[in-house]
């Protein structure tokens, strides 16, 4: 057998961002409906695709930068990018959210990536991305360093998650820090 | 010094101590608001902003309101933090009554607001008054972030110190 063959990593396939219409519900539904991905986020899982819908329509749609992580042009998850209220328009938070079949690939990295790279550009005054990832939830804290962030400090007991409250790792970008 | 540091509830009638330091030059410089150029507006601030927030008291000092100490909480999901925030006249810095003011409040404002477990501070990487202030009061650095905050124009980059309600009292 080829020694080479054998341990190499399997690649990332390749991943697309596009905004979202409404006919994306039911692979919305591929992750928003699931305990394990849904495990740290605030909201429970979804059961009933007519909530999804809601969702897509009321939030998604009319967000300022919300984008579906794509193989093939179908969703296995999303990102988005939020600008900070009133006058700190130069910062923004990012979150995302992948299907868990493909959790372990370099897909959520790879979004990442691509999403740093065009919030820059689309996003005036943009100067720092962030992200808080829950001290238990050393799969996200890695993907963000992947990515490149930097680890910035662990903030004790900074949002409630599910009745109860979670300490949070901050990671952030900064537009000087793209290489 | 301790007993001469109190905390009390602000009444209008405080417009004009307050007004000595709203309006001084030295004091505005490391808050988010501008100097105060005239006793109305303050009095409006005092009125809206003041009055009816969730958790402000008038720093005193022997007996005479010098400054003031907020918490104010975040909503929602984040309803568990809040931010701190003081101001004290200039002829009164370095007493340790700031320190003290702090103290006062870290001592009652777990049981006065409903659900909150985490006090934080920003402070800007270059106020080192107010980053000894709450090294001896107690707070934990959390950690620096990086540009974070648009202070009267200028891109900072701010510490985030936090004291959690179980943190001990010192």
């Amino acid at each position: 057998m080829n020694h080479d063959q054998k341990h190499q990593k399997p690649k990332t396939p390749t991943i697309t961002l596009r905004k979202f219409v409404l006919s994306d519900v039911d692979a919305f539904m591929s992750w928003a409906a699931d305990p394990r991905v849904t495990r740290f986020q605030r909201r429970d899982p979804y059961d009933d695709p007519a909530d999804a819908l809601a969702y897509i329509t009321t939030h998604i749609l009319p967000h300022p930068w919300y984008r579906a992580i794509c193989i093939n042009n179908t969703p296995v998850g999303s990102i988005s990018v939020k600008p900070a209220a009133g006058e700190d328009q130069h910062r923004a938070s990012i979150g995302y959210r992948l299907a868990y079949d493909y959790w372990g690939k370099g897909i959520a990295t790879e979004a990442l990536k691509l999403t740093i790279k065009a919030a820059f550009e689309e996003l005036d005054h943009l100067e720092r991305l962030e992200a808080i990832a829950d001290v238990d939830n050393p799969a996200s804290q890695r993907v963000l360093e992947k990515a490149g962030f930097k680890k910035e400090g662990v903030l004790r007991k900074y949002v409630r998650l599910k009745g109860e409250s979670r300490d949070m790792v901050m990671f952030s970008f900064l537009v000087s820090d793209a290489v | 010094m301790d007993e001469e540091v109190t905390l009390r509830l602000c009444n209008l009638a405080d417009v004009d101590d307050l007004y000595e330091f709203a309006s001084d030059d030295k004091v505005s410089a490391w808050c988010r608001w501008d100097t105060y150029t005239s006793k109305e507006d303050l009095l409006n601030y005092m009125k809206t902003g003041m009055i009816p927030h969730p958790w402000m008291r008038v720093i005193c000092y022997r007996g005479r309101p010098v400054g003031s100490i907020s918490v104010t909480p975040y909503t929602g999901a984040d309803r568990c933090r809040a931010e701190l925030g003081y101001v004290l006249a200039s002829q009164f810095w370095g007493k340790g009554i700031a320190t003290k003011a702090v103290k006062l409040t870290l001592e009652t404002v777990f049981k006065d607001l409903k659900d909150l477990e985490r006090v934080e501070a920003l402070v800007d990487v270059n106020n080192f008054g107010s980053q000894k202030v709450l090294e001896k009061s107690g707070f934990t650095k959390d950690g620096v972030l990086r540009r974070f905050w648009i202070h009267k124009g200028r891109v900072r980059d701010m510490i985030l110190y936090s004291f959690i309600s179980t943190d001990p009292l010192v």
